[in-house]
């Protein structure tokens, strides 16, 4: 796309080549090996584990206008969640930049909130850290324990919920805000049938008022269903960006192949769904002001 | 995941290029300017009240005697302190109604230690808060030194009433008005001293250990249950004792409390320069660290 689609709609999120790394523990042999001797023998002593570099994402762009519904799909540790944090404003890559019309808010699985208190209490709580007044909190409260829909159950704490019960309410809670721009991880998986009629009716509710979802998921056909647009992502990298159907369809099919242990047929598709994608490059007019060197060369 | 080798990025890619109108988005993360940034926890006064309240309720549960250990502890403490210190080692002696002395003491310090133990915990128990909602994060350590406020009420009744009850008795005077005065600069300093330890800790959190030593070392070092007139002869050490915040916190609640005296004006000054000093200093540190929490 160039400067010919004056009439697009409009950008709601914006991501330029985003970095992400981690530090973890790890258990690898073969790193352990690779250390001098004393670091091993210091690791020993106080039970330390050597640590490995994780990249999480390595250099992803990706433009969201109003009414798209993103969906992303990859394996489990292909940078999904976190390319949805980033998004959030959550985590700050390493390099690179997200920008957004509005703030964004985020459904993720292991938003625990408060365990120990009610939901009700938590419905609360959430509203005011999403910077809601004490009185649009206490409005925004029977809207959302209407989509949220487990009845009494509002009133026990929220570690007496099954998992289902809990996505139901952390679903109620974010759209509460009414959010322009909303990101949701893998929360529709644990919901009933029921549950998830609501909130794809919430979802497109959403789109047609000129927001934009972004919907994590590592089971393919709930992205075919509900988004009109998918990105793969694997290793960190986005491997092809395009019309839900289709990318749904090609990592439904090199999935499959993976699973059945086909490793060649798996890498050939994968090499074809690469060269068919398309690296996006963001480029921000008037020049940015708010561009930041990458973080390391700052310090 | 090591069935396949290919990196994503193939050689023959192209490149589609978005040119975006910048000035209608603005970057997610960001740290605001200082003044922004205050005006942004305050904007969150309302979570910050709420989540303090609703953390104080649900913190005592699974004890079977509940908030009554709030005011037990200390009593306890004090107990401990009047055995070993008052009725063995005679460091009660010269001190004037040792009994309000030490219940004064160990009520008021506790809270600051406290305060001290919530801050730099505030991050790490907040990690699921961080993850879900953008926020200011400086709302964490201020939730957690609030939450110590509210349920210190209570105790510091009951540490008022104590003070009334144990012989030989306090000498009530105009002074106890200037009571309310000295808590609201300890909990100024308070919420600095928060601040300053969540960002260390949350990066590194070994320093909870640490921060229990140096603790126990302030807490001797503040005059909870000797008075430092005995050991000390040297005017020079002594000045430097007085430059300790908690020690002139106790110091000025037990002249106004216990002995009738008015403090001395070079007193106040010591303990609001720590106050605000620490307060400021403490939110300035913060918020240089405000883009990395997220990633902890």
């Amino acid at each position: 796309m160039g400067p010919s689609d004056l009439f697009a709609p409009a950008v709601h999120v914006a991501v330029d080549d985003v970095h992400v790394h981690y530090r973890t523990p790890s258990t690898d042999a073969a790193l352990r090996r690779g250390m001098p001797r004393w670091q091993r023998g210091l690791n020993r002593v106080v039970g330390r584990e050597p640590t490995a570099v994780v990249r999480a994402l390595a250099g992803v762009s990706l433009v969201a206008r109003a009414g798209d519904a993103v969906g992303i799909v990859g394996l489990n540790g292909s940078g999904k969640s976190t390319l949805l944090r980033v998004i959030a404003g959550l985590e700050t890559p390493h390099r690179g930049q997200v920008r957004a019309r509005s703030m964004p808010i985020l459904l993720g699985v292991n938003a625990a909130m408060l365990p120990e208190l009610s939901g009700e209490q938590n419905v609360r709580l959430g509203c005011l850290a999403m910077g809601m007044t004490p009185a649009e909190a206490d409005a925004a409260y029977p809207v959302a324990l209407e989509v949220a829909g487990i009845g009494s159950s509002i009133h026990r704490p929220m570690k007496t919920y099954s998992s289902g019960m809990g996505a139901r309410l952390k679903f109620a809670i974010a759209t509460a805000a009414d959010p322009q721009i909303l990101l949701i991880d893998e929360a529709l998986a644990t919901g009933d049938a029921a549950f998830r009629e609501r909130s794809e009716e919430r979802m497109d509710l959403l789109r047609k008022s000129a927001g934009c979802v972004f919907l994590v998921s590592h089971a393919a056909k709930t992205i075919e269903e509900t988004c009109t647009r998918a990105i793969w992502l694997h290793r960190g990298h986005v491997v092809i960006d395009g019309p839900a159907f289709d990318v749904a369809q090609m990592y439904r099919w090199w999935a499959w192949n993976l699973a059945k242990g086909e490793t060649a047929t798996a890498a050939s598709l994968l090499k074809d769904a690469c060269e068919q994608g398309a690296d996006t490059r963001v480029v921000f007019s008037p020049a940015d002001e708010f561009s930041a060197p990458p973080r390391h060369a700052r310090a | 995941m090591s069935t396949t080798t290919t990196d994503a990025v193939a050689p023959t890619r192209s490149t589609r290029t978005e040119v975006i109108d910048g000035a209608t988005l603005g970057p997610v993360t960001r740290r605001p300017a200082l003044s922004d940034y205050f005006s942004l926890v305050w904007g969150r006064r309302h979570f910050i009240f709420a989540d303090a309240r609703a953390r104080m309720l649900s913190g005592t549960r699974g004890t079977l005697l509940g908030t009554a250990w709030l005011v037990l502890r200390p009593v306890l403490d004090a107990a401990v302190y009047l055995v070993v210190f008052g009725l063995v080692l005679h460091a009660s002696r010269g001190i004037e109604n040792f009994l309000g002395y030490l219940v004064i003491g160990t009520f008021m310090f506790q809270f600051t230690i406290r305060c001290l133990n919530a801050g730099a915990q505030s991050l790490i128990s907040g990690k699921a808060l961080m993850k879900s909602f953008a926020f200011p994060r400086a709302a964490l350590p201020i939730t957690a030194v609030l939450r110590e406020v509210l349920s210190y009420g209570p105790v510091l009744c009951a540490m008022v009433v104590l003070v009334l009850v144990l012989p030989p008795g306090p000498v009530l005077s105009w002074r106890w008005l200037l009571v309310p005065g000295v808590l609201v600069l300890q909990v100024v300093f308070c919420f600095g001293l928060a601040l300053l330890v969540a960002r260390p800790t949350a990066r590194v959190p070994d320093l909870q250990h640490v921060i229990t030593f140096v603790s126990r070392f302030w807490f001797y070092g503040s005059a909870v249950f000797f008075s430092f007139d005995r050991f000390i002869e040297l005017p020079t050490i002594l000045r430097v004792i007085e430059l300790n915040p908690m020690f002139q916190v106790l110091d000025i609640t037990r002249d106004c409390l216990l002995y009738g005296v008015t403090p001395q004006v070079s007193s106040w000054l010591v303990l609001a320069a720590w106050a605000v000093g620490t307060a400021s200093l403490g939110f300035v540190f913060f918020w240089r660290g405000e883009e990395r929490y997220g990633s902890l």
